[in-house]
């Protein structure tokens, strides 16, 4: 059902303008049909039916006296042009442009995306992040006048601006992967259905564009990542490292299918840094074990990444490969290099690195010391107590 | 990403050192900022807390734990209210806590919850 969201919302927004209201609309038939059809029968035509109650829904909140008058007030600004006769698939693909629109904040983008686009519920997406569900609708109706105040129209951005406006869809779903991808017990557990929509969405924009290498090679790395999504938590939650995770725990379909579609992409399109990341989770994902891990072809796909997408991030991870090829005090030095970079002052992955290749140099109290700094450094609870476990295996 | 927004000091003293004029500004302005963050969906939720010398701590003495009355820290220094915002930036709590700080003009901390997701 929730793939008809987007298709459904594409066809009010064409045939009434008002986004916002078609918005909502749709929300709420979305919601009648999760009440309805278990019960009673699915209907021949689910997409038809859908259409016809949030129609309804969307006249008859016209019908009601504030609604008319707010329509009054705001008659100019509400209308969105809309073009006559678009296929489906460029309403999904308009739609995620303007949800990831660039006037809204990150948070706002992600919850307007889960919503239109992945037909989620505001008590779930509310729910994904922790937050109550009368402050998620208010953020999605922020959001929603926001992109209506910014005059943003119902239609794919135009050809110059459409490399960005893609870079911002691309990076609104790899957060929203991201912020999913932690299993744990407790609370957290739901959010683990952010990795499985994120995925979804991905994919879906890849049939929409499946020409756009980025595109591919974030779903790829998704794919990749997720794969390994079993074997990284223990059974209390806590963090397994990458070389210590049960590798057969690791789910081969989606690594076949990853590396599959990287396979198809690399050498087709202009590379860029998703793909590149991708290459490199293929990597690890092929080696049977941690010590058989391809480390040569990881520094070099880490070479072509800083090229591509120079970064503090991407050196520090190069330095992990540069360790593992050329010995733990070449990483070491590496990593030296930024010490003074403004951009890692706050960013605890670089005292983690650092304590690793530490220990691995045979330096136990050096590494300590560095593993507690970067737990004091984290914002992620179970990435804390995990760096202080390690520290405390030292002392 | 959450971040606590939290004040410190003694209600008791704070009521006794200010005007009736200033705590219903006070109210006003809290009820406002409140509903501003509630309209910005970026409220996850405020409380204000009984003053600090209703506090009982509690603490391990000789093999088991103990309650004493009064806060932990000194009164002058107790948590009295906080607010749990989530919001888009470090940048942006730190706006949230200046408004407070221009209207309350004592020292207000704003700390990150953990709630990032652990690298991949």
């Amino acid at each position: 059902m929730r793939e008809l969201a987007p298709q459904v919302l594409g066809t009010l927004v064409r045939r009434y303008g008002q986004f916002d209201a078609c918005e909502d609309a749709v929300q709420e038939a979305l919601l009648a049909a999760a009440l309805q059809w278990p019960e009673k029968q699915v209907p021949d035509n689910p997409r038809a039916w859908l259409v016809t109650v949030a129609s309804r829904r969307l006249v008859d909140e016209w019908r009601s006296e504030t609604a008319r008058r707010r329509r009054e007030e705001n008659a100019a600004a509400l209308e969105l042009p809309v073009q006559a006769h678009v296929a489906d698939h460029d309403d999904t693909l308009t739609l995620l442009f303007l949800c990831c629109h660039p006037s809204l904040s990150v948070p706002s983008q992600l919850a307007l995306t889960l919503r239109a686009v992945g037909g989620l519920t505001t008590a779930q997406i509310a729910n994904a992040f922790l937050v109550p569900e009368a402050t998620m609708a208010q953020r999605i109706s922020r959001a929603k006048e926001r992109i209506k105040s910014a005059g943003a129209r119902f239609d794919l951005p135009p050809e110059p601006e459409r490399a960005d406006r893609l870079r911002v869809v691309l990076h609104v779903l790899y957060l929203v992967f991201n912020e999913g991808y932690m299993t744990s017990s407790g609370p957290v557990l739901q959010r683990a259905d952010l990795t499985t929509e994120a995925i979804r969405l991905t994919r879906l924009l890849h049939t929409l564009m499946p020409l756009e290498g980025e595109v591919a090679g974030l779903l790829a790395l998704m794919l990749l990542t997720d794969a390994r999504r079993a074997a990284r938590t223990n059974v209390d939650g806590s963090i397994v490292p990458l070389d210590e995770q049960q590798r057969d725990r690791w789910n081969t379909a989606q690594i076949e299918d990853g590396v599959a579609l990287l396979t198809r992409t690399l050498g087709t399109v202009p590379v860029g840094p998703y793909q590149m990341q991708a290459a490199i989770a293929a990597v690890h994902d092929e080696a049977p074990s941690a010590k058989e891990t391809d480390w040569l072809q990881i520094l070099a796909l880490y070479e072509v990444l800083e090229r591509v997408s120079p970064g503090p991030v991407v050196t520090l991870n190069r330095a992990v490969a540069v360790a593992m090829v050329n010995g733990p005090r070449a990483g070491l030095a590496l990593l030296g290099t930024l010490d003074n970079d403004y951009r890692m002052a706050h960013n605890h992955r670089l005292e983690a690195v650092r304590a690793h290749l530490l220990e691995l140099a045979g330096e136990p109290v050096a590494a300590r010391e560095s593993y507690l700094r970067a737990a004091r450094m984290t914002a992620s609870l179970p990435e804390q107590r995990h760096l202080a476990l390690r520290a405390a295996r030292l002392a | 990403m959450k971040y606590m927004i939290m004040t410190f000091g003694s209600a008791e003293a704070g009521l006794a050192a200010m005007g009736k004029e200033w705590m219903l500004e006070m109210i006003q302005f809290m009820k406002t900022l409140d509903e501003d963050l509630r309209k910005a969906g970026e409220l996850v939720s405020a409380e204000g807390l009984a003053d600090g010398s209703q506090a009982k701590t509690v603490r391990f003495e000789n093999g088991i734990p103990i309650a004493t009355d009064g806060p932990f820290a000194e009164s002058k220094e107790s948590l009295v209210g906080y607010w749990i915002v989530d919001v888009d930036s470090e940048a942006r709590a730190i706006e949230i806590a200046s408004r407070i700080v221009a209207f309350v003009k004592v020292p207000i901390e704003v700390r990150r919850v953990m709630d990032a997701p652990p690298d991949f």
